[in-house]
């Protein structure tokens, strides 16, 4: 917006310069003039019925009233907000909504600040009630407008004028989210009275709750479009950062990505054109649907069916197996939900059998006949079809167990190189991972090694934290965030919530808090829920600690049944750099500067060397470098070396299970007899492990 | 269709309307449907046919001809013969004495009211004679449900001659020029908002739209109505020519659904002009595409309201929304949008045909620079109330209330007197026989506190109370107000309120002033025009008679002996014989009193319904 475009007007003899189209309101607000208004709020449109924001106006030829709240400023024009004429008809209104509504607290409070005792006729319509309706529209508005439902509206005309349901019944478009009730000035709508949650303090949940509708309302369109694309968005930013999985995460974009972008999506098959949530009430509503869409393979050819809207792993996915392809990735992802499969295992599962493929470790023989090359569509969906029917070959049958089943059935077959294969395969703990490209954010190889159940990034998104934003750059910065985002996230999953409003919408001033990547703004709404749901005192460090103990529960768990150590929070080589001459030779620039500033070598010497001792150097300095973060996250833990929670830290979490105490211990002791009570990683003379001490935990 | 093609209709039409000796032009306007105008025409059919003179009698249904008063009406042309209130046994006269002996049915013609003469000649009865025909040019000339009888008067060649020869800033030139402003109510000039609407068409690259605002809800007036049942081709053409000007390709028409026959004729029409070409896919064999479609309004009176009625048309609840943007710029489906109604749709085709100077030169003011410079053309009055002739009138702006009060309406029957005269519909003013000589144009109209509207003009008589009247109207307009806006619904609740007091005589002094200081409030600060003018019945009353508000207020009494609690009705112990007649016919038994003996009314009981007074044969029931 250029200076020319901006237009000075006067309100109350103070200069303001404006946008074109700046409400008067918003000008007056701007510089602190205070305008009264019952039906506007900056959550919807204005409506200008209520008729409080009335101001003079002067354009030089004629003076008139107009409503502040949507009268958009044009020309340089003189506003008197608190005129005679304005105070005398502004005086007159709040005496007729005084008449009617003689108990409602804000238009008693307004009347009284005019100067209105008693109105000065009776009204027929006079609603003695304190929680009557004003008939601000604000209810109507917000739930067409923000959680674009309309399940309520007005019904009749003039003094008979109602906000109801539909025929005043209610309607299955309501699914109770309260936005009405949290809008609405003078409390008048309610719930029914069987609402089985009986929150402790519903006011604070649903403050809580506003102030996200707020944010996805105005600020959504600006970040992330979750209402208009949801996660999908994510698709060309990945690519663009090189983070997309292409080739079962060989490369991290292809110039065809541009063909199964969002808005290749929003464009031509997200058809209903409006958020769909996972329960109606939510603003972020970031599910999506494509109707009508005309299936071409599986029992369903040809049928018209409903899609929901592919979400960015599902994307993700599709391009891990080279597909770049819109129709493909909605009939992969009907025939995934249709199945039962998850679309994430399914095409990194693929992925791996298509590069073991292209490797010749598998071949058409071997898989049942299937051409399982990159890229090959049908393929792709004649595998999940056959799978589904129960096909009894057995390349199919093994495959439909996952990755780790192959990378077994095939180092036993004694096809390929045992270390392509676990390298390549990209898995662990026996999960399929979640569709982002990991080599170069060490933190996240972290956030999908170190976790209890595999590497899906529900415990752990650092990529942009790590590897652009470059705000955790030691390990124990890395620590840090892989001991609280676990913890925080695990949260969400202990309490049965999204995670999506906590950092898919941020706040306006997130950026300037302490702690950007935590939205602590954000943080503050779950304290705040979880206070006014159980009447409970909890503060943000709270949270944590019921997060931290269910965690190491856990992990006391898997090491009593035999795993929750070092050696299980093992990731393929795939995640931490390039395992094949071509991945590298794809990034060289790349490898080949980071020899010269992170592993000393000058550039002669990078130059001299062969591709694959270049392959073979990264290789062990990129391994050492995930065993000195293991070190550090399971030190910040309060772990053993091995992995193993320490009875010093359960018992400083509450716990005293004697049982669980003594089982940790006899393992911690076995530990020590082996020799795993030691760090990991070969540190350097510049480097230090984090702590010097043999068994540290004893002094905790 | 061509120029060449329509004037081929045009010759052929007039040839065989020519073949025929003579022509029965029977009214099927509503009014006259109600009074079984279409059981005439069969009726004339058979009889003609029995006589076998089809092929020498032409019958013609005709929209409405605007006597309403005194219909079913049928004109023998060429003679111009004005027969009314005809019955179908009237109809074997007509046709044995006037069509074969050619000696016209005088005890079927008109009588002049005061003069009680028969009247032969249609242009010799008074009722027409100030009349002048523009938007219902071809009033009682064809057969609305045809449209080869419109291409016989030259419907369509403007339009053919515009969209072939004109570009569309000389069309909107055109139109400025002759200063019309829209007939709906506003009085805006047409032009300038046809203008501004291009004007964002060119800005935006938008693709605007036209909308005919046929959803005339005010209580008594039927101008739009009749239009369109009398010659619905001419509002196409209208459309056409505005669709062209702006660039729109789209146009609608919003009528009420109680309009049946208009709404029926329209269709007709409307797919009529499509299988000639006129609507569609490159018109008129130009390379424009414009086409029509009807919507229906549900019978909400705001609906009327332009931007409620495009709200409406867009399917979500009739409610108004600011006009800080105009429509022009941001109407239908938010996109540039003009919006006329019925009227000046019609005037449209012969402004184009016969230039802006000769409209211009109708009416009052200069236009020549100015657009607001006065009110050019004519307009329709539908005349009703107190008043001998009503009916639908067409008089050129700046015509005395005067004379269309008694030159055309023929003045108050049974020689009652004058009181005043509503113009503008329910929100509209009423002037009191000092502003009889007011021209009738919008400005002087407004500045008198009421308004041009969409033309309605409702006559009282001495009878009527103003406070009642008022009250009708407030009550009306409450209950059609949409509910959006404070000033509006609490206003008219208000206002309803305290003219109920003061019509049971609880009035008190600061009634009056409470009422003006609402008035002014609902003026200036409701939400839209409905709002804005709903409190002019109010003021204006209390402007014109605001004696009449004292005299219920101070007096307790009500002038015009209409308020019911301000009456009483008493027995005039002289006058009364004792017959019994009145206590045996009161609906509460409490008139009491032995036989021959004065009788007496227990005024506790009394409902004042006036039985009495209706039975009594010795006039000894008076009203106080």
């Amino acid at each position: 917006m250029t200076e020319e475009q901006k237009i000075t007007v006067t309100i109350d003899g103070k200069e303001v310069s404006v946008d074109k189209d700046t409400t008067i309101l918003s000008a007056a607000n701007s510089i602190d003039i205070f305008i009264p208004t019952l039906c506007h709020s900056e959550l919807v449109e204005p409506y200008s019925a209520c008729r409080l924001c009335l101001v003079e106006i002067d354009n030089g030829r004629k003076k008139r009233l107009v409503t502040s709240c949507n009268y958009p400023i044009r020309k340089p024009i003189t506003v008197k907000t608190k005129s005679e004429r304005v105070k005398k008809h502004r005086k007159n209104i709040l005496e007729m909504m005084l008449a009617r509504w003689p108990n409602v607290k804000i238009i008693k409070d307004m009347a009284a600040f005019h100067g209105i005792k008693t109105p000065r006729y009776t009204s027929p319509l006079q609603d003695p009630q304190e929680n009557a309706c004003v008939l601000c529209g604000l209810c109507v508005r917000a739930c067409e407008e923000d959680i674009w439902e309309s399940a309520l509206n007005f019904a009749n005309r003039g003094p008979e004028r109602e906000v109801m349901m539909g025929y005043g019944e209610n309607i299955p478009q309501c699914e109770g989210c309260e936005t009405c009730m949290s809008i609405c000035p003078t409390h008048a709508i309610d719930m029914d009275k069987e609402d089985p949650n009986n929150p402790f303090d519903a006011d604070l949940m649903r403050k809580a709750g506003m102030k996200l509708t707020r944010e996805m309302v105005l600020l959504d369109d600006s970040q992330c479009r979750m209402r208009k694309v949801g996660t999908a968005h994510l698709t060309e930013i990945m690519d663009e950062y090189d983070l997309l999985p292409v080739q079962n995460y060989r490369f991290g974009s292809h110039t065809e990505t541009k063909n199964i972008a969002s808005d290749v999506f929003l464009k031509n098959y997200l058809t209903q054109g409006k958020p769909d949530g996972c329960w109606q009430g939510c603003t972020m509503a970031c599910a999506k649907t494509a109707d009508a869409f005309t299936l071409k393979t599986g029992p369903y050819k040809g049928d018209q069916v409903v899609v929901d809207g592919p979400e960015y792993e599902t994307v993700g996915g599709c391009a891990n197996m080279g597909i770049f392809d819109p129709e493909f990735v909605l009939e992969f992802n009907f025939y995934c939900d249709t199945y039962g499969l998850d679309t994430i295992s399914t095409s990194t599962g693929m992925s791996f059998y298509m590069e073991m493929f292209e490797y010749g470790i598998l071949n058409k023989e071997r898989c049942g006949g299937l051409d399982l090359q990159f890229g090959n569509s049908d393929a792709a969906l004649t595998f999940m079809h056959r799978m589904a029917a129960g096909d009894k070959d057995e390349f199919i049958q093994v495959a439909s167990k996952g990755i780790r089943r192959v990378k077994d059935w095939l180092i036993k077959k004694g096809w390929g190189d045992k270390q392509i294969i676990e390298d390549c395969g990209m898995e662990s703990k026996g999960l399929e991972y979640s569709e982002y490209v990991t080599k170069e954010s060490l933190a996240q190889q972290g956030g999908y090694g170190m976790t209890l159940k595999g590497p899906q990034h529900d415990e752990a998104w650092l990529i942009f934290m790590d590897m652009v934003n470059n705000q955790i750059p030691t390990f124990q910065d890395k620590a840090e965030a892989l001991h609280y985002f676990p913890m925080w996230r695990t949260w969400f999953g202990l309490n049965g919530l999204c995670k999506l409003p906590w950092n898919d919408v941020e706040p306006e001033n997130n950026a300037e808090t302490d702690e950007p990547a935590k939205v602590p703004g954000h943080v503050q709404n779950y304290v705040d829920y979880q206070n006014g749901m159980t009447g409970g005192n909890v503060d943000k460090e709270g949270l944590i600690l019921q997060s931290e103990r269910a965690y190491n529960w856990q992990r006391a768990m898997n090491v009593w049944m035999g795993r929750g150590t070092r050696n299980d929070d093992w990731i393929p080589y795939r995640s931490m750099g390039p395992v094949t001459k071509k991945e590298y030779e794809s990034r060289k620039d790349r490898y080949d500067t980071q020899f010269v500033e992170q592993l000393g070598f000058t550039k002669q010497e990078v130059e001299k060397m062969s591709i694959e001792e270049k392959i073979q150097k990264l290789y062990e300095y990129r391994q050492n470098r995930y065993q000195k973060l293991m070190d550090a996250v399971y030190y910040r833990r309060g772990w053993t070396p091995n992995g193993i929670p320490t009875p010093q830290k359960m018992k400083q979490l509450g716990f005293s299970d004697k049982k669980m105490l003594s089982m940790l211990q006899k393992k911690i002791d076995q530990d020590q007899e082996k020799g795993l009570n030691s760090w990991g990683g070969i540190y350097g003379d510049d480097e230090q492990p984090p702590t010097d001490k043999d068994q540290y935990w004893l002094e905790w | 269709m061509n120029l060449k093609q329509l004037e081929t209709i045009k010759q052929q039409s007039q040839k065989k309307f020519d073949s025929y000796k003579a022509s029965l032009h029977v009214c099927t306007g509503t009014a006259c449907v109600a009074n079984h105008s279409f059981s005439l025409i069969e009726t004339l059919k058979k009889e003609l046919k029995k006589r076998d003179l089809e092929k020498e009698i032409l019958i013609v249904p005709t929209g409405c001809n605007g006597f309403c008063e005194q219909g079913p009406i049928m004109v023998v042309q060429p003679d111009g013969i004005f027969y009314q209130k005809l019955n179908e046994k009237d109809i074997g006269d007509i046709i044995e004495q006037h069509l074969i002996n050619g000696k016209p049915v005088k005890r079927l013609f008109y009588k002049h009211p005061t003069k009680k003469t028969p009247i032969e000649q249609m242009k010799d009865i008074p009722f027409f004679g100030k009349q002048q025909l523009l938007a219902m040019r071809h009033r009682g000339q064809i057969d609305p449900e045809q449209i080869n009888d419109y291409i016989r008067m030259g419907g369509y060649q403007t339009a053919y001659n515009v969209l072939s020869k004109k570009k569309a800033e000389e069309v909107i030139q055109t139109v400025t020029k002759s200063g019309i402003r829209g007939r709906g109510g506003g009085g805006f000039p047409t032009g300038l908002k046809w203008n501004s609407c291009r004007d964002a068409v060119k800005k935006t690259g938008n693709i605007p739209y036209v909308i005919c605002n046929a959803d005339e809800g005010d209580p008594g007036c039927f101008a739009d109505r009749s239009i369109i049942e009398a010659d619905p081709h001419s509002v196409i053409e209208g459309l056409i020519i505005g669709a062209y000007a702006i660039g729109a390709h789209e146009g609608f028409v919003y009528i009420r659904k109680e309009y049946p026959l208009a709404l029926k004729r329209l269709q007709k029409a409307i797919q009529q002009a499509r299988d000639q070409n006129i609507l569609g896919k490159n018109i008129l064999e130009t390379n424009f595409d414009f086409d029509i479609t009807i919507h229906r309004g549900a019978g909400a009176f705001v609906c009327g309201e332009s931007t409620a009625l495009m709200a409406s048309l867009e399917g979500k609840p009739g409610e108004p929304h600011a006009k800080y943007v105009h429509s022009t710029e941001q109407g239908y489906k938010n996109m540039p949008t003009v919006l006329n109604n019925v009227e000046t749709w019609a005037n449209v085709p012969l402004i184009l045909q016969k230039g802006s100077d000769w409209f211009a030169n109708i009416g009052t003011g200069d236009v020549t620079d100015n657009a607001w410079g006065g009110s050019t053309g004519t307009k329709v009055f539908s005349l009703v109330g107190d008043v001998r002739n009503t009916g639908l009138v067409e008089v050129p702006m700046g015509i005395t209330l005067r004379e269309i009060i008694y030159d055309i309406g023929g003045g108050i029957p049974k020689d009652k007197k004058f009181k005043g005269v509503q113009t503008g519909g329910p929100s509209g003013g009423v002037l009191p026989e000092s502003k009889l000589d007011l021209p009738v144009d919008f400005d002087s109209l407004s500045d008198a506190g009421s308004m041009m509207g969409s033309g309605g003009m409702v006559v009282m008589d001495e009878d009527t109370c103003m406070v009642q009247l008022a009250k009708y109207f407030i009550d009306f307009l409450k209950e059609e107000s949409c509910g959006k806006c404070t000033p509006c619904r609490e206003g008219l609740t208000a206002m309803s309120e305290i003219l109920a007091k003061i019509s049971e005589g609880k009035g008190t002094d600061e009634d009056i002033a409470l009422l003006e200081e609402y008035g002014e409030t609902m003026k200036v600060a409701s939400l839209c025009g409905l709002g804005q003018t709903a409190a002019n019945p109010v003021l204006s009353t209390i402007t014109y008679f605001r004696d009449e508000y004292e005299a219920h207020i101070k007096d307790k009494t009500c002038p015009a002996g209409q308020c019911k609690p301000l009456v009483t009705y008493i027995i005039d112990p002289e006058k009364c014989t004792g017959c019994t007649l009145c206590a045996r016919n009161c609906p509460t038994n409490c008139i009491t009193g032995e036989a021959k003996q004065v009788h007496r009314i227990n005024q506790d009981e009394c409902i004042k319904c006036g039985t009495c007074k209706t039975v009594c044969n010795f006039d000894a029931v008076e009203v106080n």
